[in-house]
């Protein structure tokens, strides 16, 4: 097992659902959740979910090789501007670098970040991939 | 209580390089001995280490202790500091807060680091980890794609050819070829820079720093105690740091906030002569970074950085992350030994008269900055 | 004489509220792979089976049930916390031992006051899932149960099976029969043990008898389920609009309908492997979804999975007004069908890992 358990577990909701920390202080929202606002250091906060709905603003195809992530090479790393205006990095799959433009519309879709060897767990959590709904 | 000012009195360095044949302690024990010996200074009653690694890579636990242990200097305060990419000047904060409060008199800065124990697979991932690694190291995002997206942004942002941004590897290598203790000093064309391996487009490996071992040393000592040095010492006048949001989080994706915030209140403090005047060394971790430092230091507008390179005599003289290198917790001890002796007995065959020199170091895209001014003794 | 009581049969009390598919991507050729492994060039032909979908190497039963999940959710605009039971009908579980299903309820929001499980019995378990949660539903045991039928179908290389074997999920929100736009109007399964195609615990393809999985096991189970349903409900082939049925290539469905009396217009439009390959637990109901999201209020479908080992559920389903606005409300399997890029065999080897590799 490489990674800890509980430390993946105890923030599932924020990997398979795209969660955003909304400060009632400051009024600004984060994307990921937050112990308190990473802005104002602010403890009036609440936890809302996302539609996952965004547009692309940049991206980068990456060949990074890092142990174990060999397989899922090249990535492709995007900054999207969800729906509700939060700007969040994240992994595009499911597109050719050459499809890919600025404002192009994603949706957020549950995949497999990565896994330990064959014999541990499976990190599930949301990446995006050009719009399949309407 | 009497002010006392923090002195560099003596630097030693190791030539950045893989050291297969030569571990941590060696490295060490190379740079101390030569830093101690000649300085004048018998004893140190403070010893501040700067590894990134150490708990990862060479899978030791309090290695300020554990290197302390053997090489024979028992009794001794020592600790080790971690600040990620800016652990050097991390430790050299730490030895200058020591000394200003007067918490201690003559302290020893060591920076060591030992990339080349792993492949290079294994250290990129471990590297990933200046990152945070629940927000996202796991989420498979890595320091290189920030430095792409900061790339791009800056390109799209200024109107700029990713061509019109090659001149600060070429002016590093070309630094570096003069620098001793450099991991790469052979100089390059423009067109190598493109034609070498993209790691995250459109960042290129010459964009980059190379993976090597180094180890550097630095004394420092207060008011008192530096009469007695036989070396020439400089005044360290000030060491500030700062931390940044987490990039998602920023507002404009071409600014480096902590470096900006450092940057500013460095001009409060000192006048703007003291950012434009100085000799500098900076964290050019990727090219992009580089430009976009200097604009925050001053040196240049907004967008308009790749003017000024070539023009830059005292920048960079070592030839920079990119091309002397970045043993990571170490780089930035090698920093201000680097300009230590480029403003006393001259470093790459250059030297530097001016007042003022400053360091700067940051981890990641930025997360944290520190910045370290030299000033010469008149 | 005796009188008999007409009483409702508890599937009446329930229909399809909501229902969703997900089709990876990535398609390889047929050809390609009938090339590499010397098949003769017509046998894709003959077996009607032009390419296949390729899971991604990030995605997995979890991810694709997921996707079709939460399109069965949103379409059927339920509350999440009123979902009693998920059940993932696979045979590609990505754990032999922890469940999918959970891992797919939590992503989602349901409530985790309800029934869960993963079910294997080939390719049919997804439809056991939908039965059961039409039993749980008619009884008033829960309001609303969602059934997930997903693999990434395994297939020896240069086994014949390798042609369709494929990835795929589609899930089916069953509620009350008053929300449903889709209304059950009756269903049989026929179960027996037939070893017509297997995977051994720790092997990691499947081995199948070849003609023998075509006679003894899918004919003979999906002839026998949908002529009891006949029967019990008292109907014939000119009674349905549509006959949706299992389909490991495009041949068998039509083969199996024309046995069966229905004409080939009505088998074509439930018709999705040629293009997508055998999605296993997927197969049958990914065919429904396309055939709800054409359908008319009044059509009558059949629906008739089939399971290797071996069993088939008929289904006989009544299109409700409203058919057509719900199915507008989100992807349809057109869109999924649409959306599609081809790789090489090489591309498709390296996403399913067929590959031994130094990991771990």
């Amino acid at each position: 097992m490489k990674y800890s358990i509980p430390k993946f577990w105890r923030r599932k909701e924020g990997y398979y659902q795209v969660v955003l920390t909304k400060c009632k202080e400051c009024g600004k929202v984060a994307f990921f959740a937050y112990v308190r606002c990473p802005y104002c250091g602010s403890s009036n906060i609440e936890l809302v979910k996302s539609s996952g709905r965004g547009v692309i603003e940049e991206y980068t195809v990456s060949y990074n090789r890092v142990e174990g992530g060999e397989e899922y090479l090249p990535k492709i790393i995007a900054v999207v501007k969800l729906s509700e205006g939060v700007r969040v990095v994240g992994e595009l799959v499911d597109a050719d670098p050459a499809e890919v433009k600025e404002g192009m519309a994603v949706e957020a879709v549950l995949r497999r970040f990565s896994s330990d060897d064959p014999h541990g767990l499976i990190y599930y959590g949301i990446k995006f991939v050009p719009a399949i709904r309407r | 209580m009497e002010v006392t000012k923090v002195y560099v009195v003596n630097s030693a360095l190791v030539k950045i390089d893989r050291h297969f044949s030569k571990g941590y302690k060696e490295l060490a024990n190379e740079v101390i001995s030569e830093v101690i010996s000649k300085s004048g200074i018998e004893s140190v009653d403070l010893v501040v280490v700067s590894n990134m690694f150490s708990d990862c890579i060479l899978d030791q636990l309090d290695i300020s202790t554990i290197l302390m242990q053997n090489l024979g200097m028992t009794k001794v305060r020592a600790l080790r500091v971690e600040t990620g990419e800016s652990s050097g000047l991390a430790a050299l904060e730490t030895a200058w807060m020591a000394i200003e409060s007067g918490a201690a008199e003559n302290v020893l800065v060591i920076g060591v680091e030992k990339v080349t124990e792993y492949p290079t697979y294994k250290i990129n991932k471990m590297y990933g980890k200046v990152l945070d690694y629940e927000v996202e190291f796991i989420r498979n995002i890595t320091p290189p794609d920030y430095a792409a997206l900061v790339m791009k942004a800056y390109l799209k942002k200024f109107g700029l050819k990713r061509e019109d941004l090659i001149s600060w590897p070429v002016k590093m290598h070309d630094n570096a070829s003069r620098n001793a203790y450099a991991q790469l000093s052979f100089r390059i064309s423009p067109e190598k820079v493109f034609t070498s391996m993209v790691i995250s487009d459109p960042i290129h490996l010459l964009d980059t720093f190379p993976l090597g071992d180094g180890a550097a040393a630095l004394l420092l000592t207060s008011s008192k105690a530096v009469r007695n040095t036989a070396t020439e010492p400089v005044i360290v006048a000030h060491v500030d740091s700062a931390v940044s949001t987490q990039f998602h989080l920023r507002e404009d994706l071409t600014r480096l906030p902590a470096t900006a915030a450092l940057a500013s209140r460095l001009k409060e403090k000192f006048g703007n002569k003291v950012l434009t005047e100085a000799a500098i060394e900076l964290h050019d971790s990727y090219s992009i970074y580089a430009y976009i430092i200097l604009e925050e230091l001053g040196l240049a507008e907004r967008g308009k950085a790749r003017e000024i390179v070539d023009k830059l005599e005292f920048v960079n003289v070592s030839g920079g992350l990119k091309a002397r290198g970045h043993p990571f917790g170490a780089t930035g001890v090698y920093q201000i030994a680097e300009l230590y002796k480029l403003m006393t007995e001259g470093f790459a065959g250059k030297k530097f008269d001016g007042e003022y020199a400053i360091a700067h170091s940051m981890s990641g895209p930025d997360y944290n900055a520190r910045v370290a001014l030299l000033q010469k003794l008149v | 004489m005796f009188r008999v009581l007409c009483v409702p049969r508890p599937e009446s009390l329930t229909g399809i509220v909501g229902w969703g598919a997900y089709i990876p991507r990535q398609r390889v050729k047929a050809d390609e792979i009938a090339s590499l492994w010397g098949f003769e060039k017509t046998l894709p032909k003959a077996l009607w089976i032009e390419e296949k979908a390729v899971a991604s190497v990030d995605e997995d039963t979890v991810t694709m049930g997921w996707y079709a999940a939460k399109v069965a959710i949103e379409r059927g605009n339920v509350d999440p916390e009123l979902v009693g039971a998920v059940f993932v009908g696979t045979e590609s579980k990505p754990y032999a031992v922890k469940p999918s299903a959970t891992i797919i309820a939590d992503a989602l929001g349901i409530s985790k006051k309800k029934l869960s499980t993963d079910m294997e019995f080939a390719c049919r378990a997804g439809g056991e899932g939908i039965r059961l949660a039409i039993a749980l539903v008619a009884s008033g045991t829960i309001k609303y149960g969602l059934a997930i039928g997903s693999d990434t179908a395994q297939a020896s290389p240069g086994d014949v099976l390798e042609l369709t074997a494929s990835s795929g999920a589609a899930a089916y929100l069953v509620g009350p029969a008053s929300e449903s736009v889709a209304q059950f109007e009756g269903v049989v399964t026929y179960v027996t043990d037939t070893p017509d195609f297997w995977r051994r615990e720790g092997s990691k393809y499947p081995s199948h008898g070849e003609i023998f999985t075509g006679e003894p096991a899918y004919f003979h189970h999906i002839m026998t389920a949908v002529k009891m349903l006949f029967d019990e409900l008292s109907l014939k082939p000119s009674d349905f609009d549509y006959a949706v049925f299992h389909q490991p290539n495009g041949k068998f469905p039509l083969q199996v309908g024309k046995k069966l009396g229905f004409p080939k217009e009505k088998i074509l439009p439930g018709i999705v492997t040629p293009w997508i390959g055998n999605t296993y637990n997927g197969s049958a109901l990914i065919g429904l979804a396309r055939v709800l999201e054409q359908a008319k209020p009044g059509d009558r479908i059949l629906v008739a999975t089939f399971g290797s080992g071996a069993g088939s559920d008929a289904f006989s389903i009544i299109v409700k007004d409203g058919i057509e606005e719900r199915a507008g409300r989100g992807p349809k399997v057109e869109d999924l069908l649409k959306r599609k890029k081809y790789v090489s065999y090489a591309q498709y080897a390296k996403s399913r890992r067929l590959y031994i590799r130094n990991i771990g």
